[in-house]
């Protein structure tokens, strides 16, 4: 009987310090915020950014392709809406091709434009969603401009030391390809550092994974802020066996690009600031 | 030879126990590995693993991620619209949704999955389509994102399939009548799994369109299927049939079931050996067991026949078996020896199915014939003498003469009486059976594997009624080799980007110094073996460098040379340059016109589909632009689809190689032959715009090229098997004149039937082919039997007239009874739904009718004219196995 009384409150004391041990199982901030911030981080952060985005496309047999563009972001507010320029570099024999994107926070279908320099033509892009390969890689065009937050329903469905976990179902089944998705978002730094697509019956066809973090350094109002930047991440498709590596360098926060470099008119002439 | 002779009918004679003890342990030794059987219906293992022609079709599937496909075509004839109305589409949805579920994980490699590969099916709801949208816009949508809910919507997405060449007579029919669903397989083993789950969900979607499955690997698998229920059904048909034939004739059902234990031992052992040995059972070797059963048949039926002839009561079973055994021991050998050497000649030829079945078969023969020395003696002295009663020709002759005996006087005294006219009628035949033969087409079609009716046949022909073709071969084309860079080259780079620096120069004032600055480096780029394309790149690399820390002004002269190289290394891309691409539409063209081919996709049409939208979406917009930029544009756009991998189907990611997809609506291999030579004149005729090779590949092209390879190889296999026989002939009669004679039979009977095959038109193929070399050794062996009997004979009689009647007594009707038994036994053959099978009763039914008639014609009348040569010098010192029989008797 003794014995037995030990036994349990051993085991109660055991038990409570194992999960005092875990000081994040109580201090969870709640699913809708950690979707919040981590769209934040992934998608807003400085109210304008530049870079370079190189793209090296390997398909199952190993054979690559390679794309560079130079991309400019611009935020209208706080995690908002924000426009997007892409200008190709190269091949060559697309270089000075252009996509703009004007994308709404509140749901509303991007506006999309396309110039290509030889044909000479400006165009708009209708699409009936957003779910199509970026340039011809793995990534698609959601997974550049972001996948909009209310698309979805989400769920933290277990937080580990290092990560939440989150769960992501579209509330449209019917508009996109999977039936579900699986963020791994870092606990310190709120990036979603790993993203798993699956399909019906539980089957992964698709994984998104940060592979580098740098911290950025820039000015915001006038201090110094560092902005930790996913600089290479890779996209697999099992289904194809493609993966593209997309590395972002020369990066740039708060340049003060200004809002009419983001209009039909500059696609056909961008300032070199685009270019170069 | 005599000793070994006497030695083993004695043994068999004397320990009859022993002989059936041994003979039932290797039967069942053998017979235990049957069960292992796996069977094997691709027809690519027609060609050896090595053959180039394989290994270049296996690398353009790798190089262009093709895969093999169960076609699902679904037909709706009654509704106006065709297909597009909504419940058919409805149905269609449904039925693609459920596709895409039929896949499983790897048993082998859990994280991967086999069946169907969702990303590459083509389905309605699982296309792209790109249109115009409101003005200055650009549409992309799924094609049918979800099924239609009136009959407007449904129009509409006919008329969206029908705007796109890319879908038109490959997805849906020209008319709108027919859809169909793509499903590309991991794995072409699963083909009857995926056809069986695709059916009972047909069930039960209802409705009243028609589906048809098809595909190469459907077919494939239902081969397999069928060949198993061929094996099972129409071969046990045949012996019953065989053995209702054998009691017509010799009335003892406990002798006429001989030839069946015999042929059913020599079955067991050599498909057993061939299992056992770990071989596949390939279309052909599951008709060894048919071919296997005609041979023994023949050996076994010999010896009955001779058995029947001599039994009486008084000589008894023992003396009577082994007179007939001294009699028939040497034919039989040389029968069985010939027949084995002409099917051993098929392991020389590069076809490794034939190989196999030639190989099993020859062992198959000699253990037959092994069987028929060591068993039937065994047998017969098993068998009590008391069962024998009233067996026998004493017994019977003396009833009655039957019609069978009649007749054979007929052709007796026929043969006699009018030799030489006889000789002038087969002489004709000769000659309208070279003619015959002359007619040949060497051609094969897989969906012809199947008798009209057949689900497969049906599907075949409903399809390519209303399709461009299902039929598919991959017409490469690849730009000639890239090889390493000389200084020739070199120089002439360097003056035009000096050229092209210089022409830049009131823009960019720096270009002409920085050019020269790269020049000087241009050396340095070049190692052994580097293309233009890697130069290019290096030199790329450079500017890179030394244009990051430039001024703007530096920057913009770096970057002009930077794009002028980049263009350069982007131009060595041969499918990307405007003038190929044309070049190839006007092959395109040009086939689709001249009616060979249903359609041709290449690049051509997605960049000229992509390239009309971008425009304006004018129908004449359908073209392919001016400008290499222009359709890299096209490309890239292209692209930026839900399925951008479907370009890397046409083109490789380099550009150095494009596959022409061409559809037939013929499985024939002479169509495909056509279009073969057709594309070979195009390029002879009008060179192509830059350095290109031309090869193919696809299933349909493989079996062509199989087709002919076969056609000379088993030329060669025949020929070979004709002069080994007729050096066997010649050894076994020790005379050339006689070996000859032998052969006379045989080369008018192969003759006579190759030039019947000619005639009606039928296709030779591989069956057909397989069935000459069967053709030489039963032929001989009739040959053998009757003349070694004459010569006996006219040793005893002297005399040609009195030897005739002899004849055409005894071994007339062993002929005739083999002739009879398993010619008319094979008949059940032609009722299997595989062609091949029907194909090879009836050709047996013919070979055997043929070359009996021939030799029971030809041999005795030409034997009546030039008597006189041979027979005057038969020395008298010579040995043979007549004397033998004296000295036993």
């Amino acid at each position: 009987m003794m014995k037995k009384i030990l036994f349990i409150l051993m085991f109660t004391i055991i038990a409570g310090f194992a999960f005092a041990g875990n000081p994040s199982a109580s201090a969870d901030p709640g699913v809708d915020e950690i979707v919040e911030k981590a769209n934040h981080m992934s998608l807003y952060q400085g109210a304008s950014v530049k870079g370079r985005v190189d793209l090296r496309i390997t398909d199952k047999q190993g054979r690559t392709r390679h794309r560079t563009l130079n991309i400019l972001r611009r935020d209208n507010g706080e995690d908002g809406d924000q426009k997007y320029f892409t200008y190709f570099q190269a091949p060559a024999d697309v270089r000075k091709m252009v996509f703009m994107v004007h994308k709404y926070a509140n749901g509303k279908d991007d506006d999309r434009w396309l110039y290509m320099p030889a044909m000479d033509l400006v165009k708009r892009i209708a699409s009936s969603d957003k779910r199509t390969s970026f340039v011809g890689s793995d990534f698609l065009y959601e997974d550049i401009s972001g996948r909009n937050i209310l698309e979805d329903f989400h769920e933290l469905i277990k937080s580990t030391d290092k990560y939440y976990i989150i769960k992501n179902i579209p509330k449209n089944p019917g508009s996109v390809e999977f039936e579900h998705s699986i963020a791994h978002v870092d606990k310190l730094s709120f990036i979603p550092v790993k993203i798993e697509f699956y399909k019906k019956n539980n089957t992964l066809y698709r994984l998104m994974e940060v592979e580098e973090i740098k911290n950025i350094k820039a000015m915001e109002d006038g201090k110094k802020v560092v902005y930790p930047t996913t600089t290479k991440s890779v996209v697999k498709n099992l289904e194809t066996g493609s993966t593209t590596e997309m590395i972002f360098s020369k990066v740039k926060y708060n340049l003060g690009i200004g809002d009419n470099l983001f209009t039909e008119r500059y696609l056909r002439k961008p300032p070199r600031d685009v270019m170069r | 030879m005599n000793r070994l002779k006497k030695a083993m009918i004695d043994y068999s004679i004397n320990h009859y126990k022993m002989v059936i003890f041994l003979l039932i342990l290797v039967t069942i030794g053998a017979g235990s590995f049957l069960p292992r059987v796996t069977v094997d219906t691709d027809p690519e293992n027609m060609l050896e693993k090595t053959e180039p022609v394989r290994i270049f079709h296996n690398q353009t599937k790798i190089n262009f991620d093709l895969s093999d496909m169960v076609v699902v075509g679904v037909l709706n004839e009654d509704d106006p619209d065709g297909v597009f109305n909504p419940t058919t589409l409805s149905h269609i949805y449904e039925l693609t949704k459920f596709a895409k579920t039929l896949r499983w994980q790897d048993k082998k490699d859990p994280a991967k999955y086999t069946g169907v590969i969702e990303v590459d099916m083509i389905a309605p709801s699982l296309t792209d389509h790109m249109s115009q949208g409101s003005p200055g816009t650009i549409k992309f949508e799924w094609l049918m994102e979800k099924p239609p809910s009136s009959r407007e919507e449904a129009r509409a997405i006919g008329n969206k399939i029908m705007s796109n060449p890319l879908l038109t007579g490959r997805m849906v029919s020209e008319n709108g009548k027919a859809l169909c669903l793509y499903l590309p397989l991991t794995d072409k083993l699963l083909s009857y799994k995926i056809f069986t789950l695709l059916n009972e969900k047909i069930k039960e979607i209802g409705g009243k369109e028609k589906y048809y499955i098809t595909g190469l690997p459907v077919a494939e698998g239902a081969v397999g299927v069928e060949m198993f229920t061929e094996m099972k059904f129409a071969s046990p048909l045949s012996m019953l049939v065989v053995l209702c034939l054998l009691m017509l004739f010799f009335r003892k059902w406990i002798l006429i079931i001989l030839p069946m234990i015999i042929a059913t031992i020599s079955i067991v052992v050599s498909m057993g050996l061939m299992i056992g040995m770990g071989y596949d059972v390939h279309i052909l070797s599951s008709m060894l067991p048919i071919f296997l059963m005609s041979i023994a048949i023949v050996d076994s039926v010999h010896v009955l026949s001779e058995f029947f002839d001599v039994y009486t009561l008084e000589k008894g079973r023992k003396e009577s078996i082994r007179e007939v055994m001294h009699t028939l021991f040497v034919p039989m050998l040389y029968t069985s020896l010939t027949t084995a050497a002409g099917f051993l000649s098929l392991t020389l030829t590069s076809i490794p199915p034939a190989r196999i079945f030639g190989g099993f078969l020859s062992v198959g023969i000699m253990i037959a014939f092994l069987c028929t020395i060591m068993f039937i003696p065994a047998y017969v002295m098993l068998i009590p003498e008391r069962m024998l009663k009233n067996f026998g020709l004493a017994v019977q002759e003396k009833e009655k003469e039957n019609w069978l005996t009649r007749s054979l006087k007929g052709i007796g005294f026929l043969t006699y009486k009018y030799a030489k006219p006889l000789m002038g009628v087969l002489a004709i035949v000769i000659v309208l059976a070279v003619w015959g033969i002359s007619q040949t087409k060497i051609n094969d079609n897989f969906s012809k594997r199947f008798a009209l009716g057949h689900p497969i046949r049906t599907a075949d022909i409903a399809m390519n009624k209303h399709f461009a073709g299902t039929y598919t071969a991959y017409l490469v084309l690849e730009s000639g080799k890239k090889t390493g860079l000389c200084s020739d080259d070199l120089g002439k780079i360097q003056a035009d980007f000096f050229k092209f620096a210089d022409s830049i120069s009131d823009t960019y004032e720096n270009a002409p110094a920085f050019a020269e600055q790269l020049g000087e480096q241009f050396l340095s780029f070049v190692k052994k073996g580097t293309t233009l394309e890697a130069f290019f790149a290096s030199a790329m690399e450079y500017i890179d460098r030394v244009a990051t820390n430039a001024t703007d002004k530096e920057y913009d002269a770096w970057q002009e040379l930077n794009n002028y190289l980049g263009l350069e290394k982007e131009r060595q891309k041969t499918f990307k340059q405007p003038e190929v691409l044309e070049y190839m539409a006007g092959l395109q063209k040009y086939l689709e016109q001249s009616g060979l081919v249903g359609k041709a996709t290449s690049v051509c049409d997605v960049v000229s589909k992509v390239n009309q939208e971008l425009l304006d979406g004018r129908p004449e917009n359908f073209q392919i632009p001016d400008k290499m930029q222009k359709i890299s544009e096209c490309y890239m756009q292209f692209q930026q689809s839900h399925r951008p991998q479907d370009l890397w189907h046409l083109v490789t990611p380099d550009f150095q190689q494009a596959n022409i997809m061409l559809q037939m609506t013929s499985g024939n291999s002479m169509d495909m032959e056509a279009v073969v030579k057709a594309v070979d004149a195009y390029f002879l005729r009008q060179a192509p715009p830059a350095k290109l090779t031309h090869e193919w590949a696809g299933l349909h092209y493989v079996n062509l090229f199989f087709q002919n390879k076969m056609f000379w190889e088993m030329l060669g296999s025949f020929l070979q098997s004709f002069i080994v026989v007729f050096i066997m002939m010649s050894i076994l009669f020790r005379s050339i004149k006689w070996g000859l004679l032998c052969m006379v039979p045989l080369s008018i009977t192969i003759a006579g039937i190759y030039g019947i095959v000619g005639i009606i038109g039928k296709d030779y193929d591989m069956p057909v082919a397989v069935l000459s070399v069967l053709s030489i050794g039963i032929a001989v062996d009739f040959s053998i039997h009757f003349l070694e009997r004459c010569r006996i004979t006219y040793q005893k009689e002297g005399a040609w007239e009195k030897v005739s009647p002899i004849m055409f007594g005894e071994p007339a009707r062993a002929i005739s009874r083999n002739v009879m038994v398993i010619a008319i036994g094979f008949l059940p053959l032609t009722i299997a739904k595989l062609v091949p099978y029907k194909v090879t009763g009836l050709m047996l039914f013919a070979i055997l009718a043929f070359s009996g008639i021939i030799t029971l014609l030809v041999l005795p009348a030409i034997l009546k004219i030039a008597e006189k040569q041979f027979f005057k010098k038969t020395a008298p010192g010579r040995v043979d196995f007549a004397r033998d029989v004296k000295e036993q008797s």
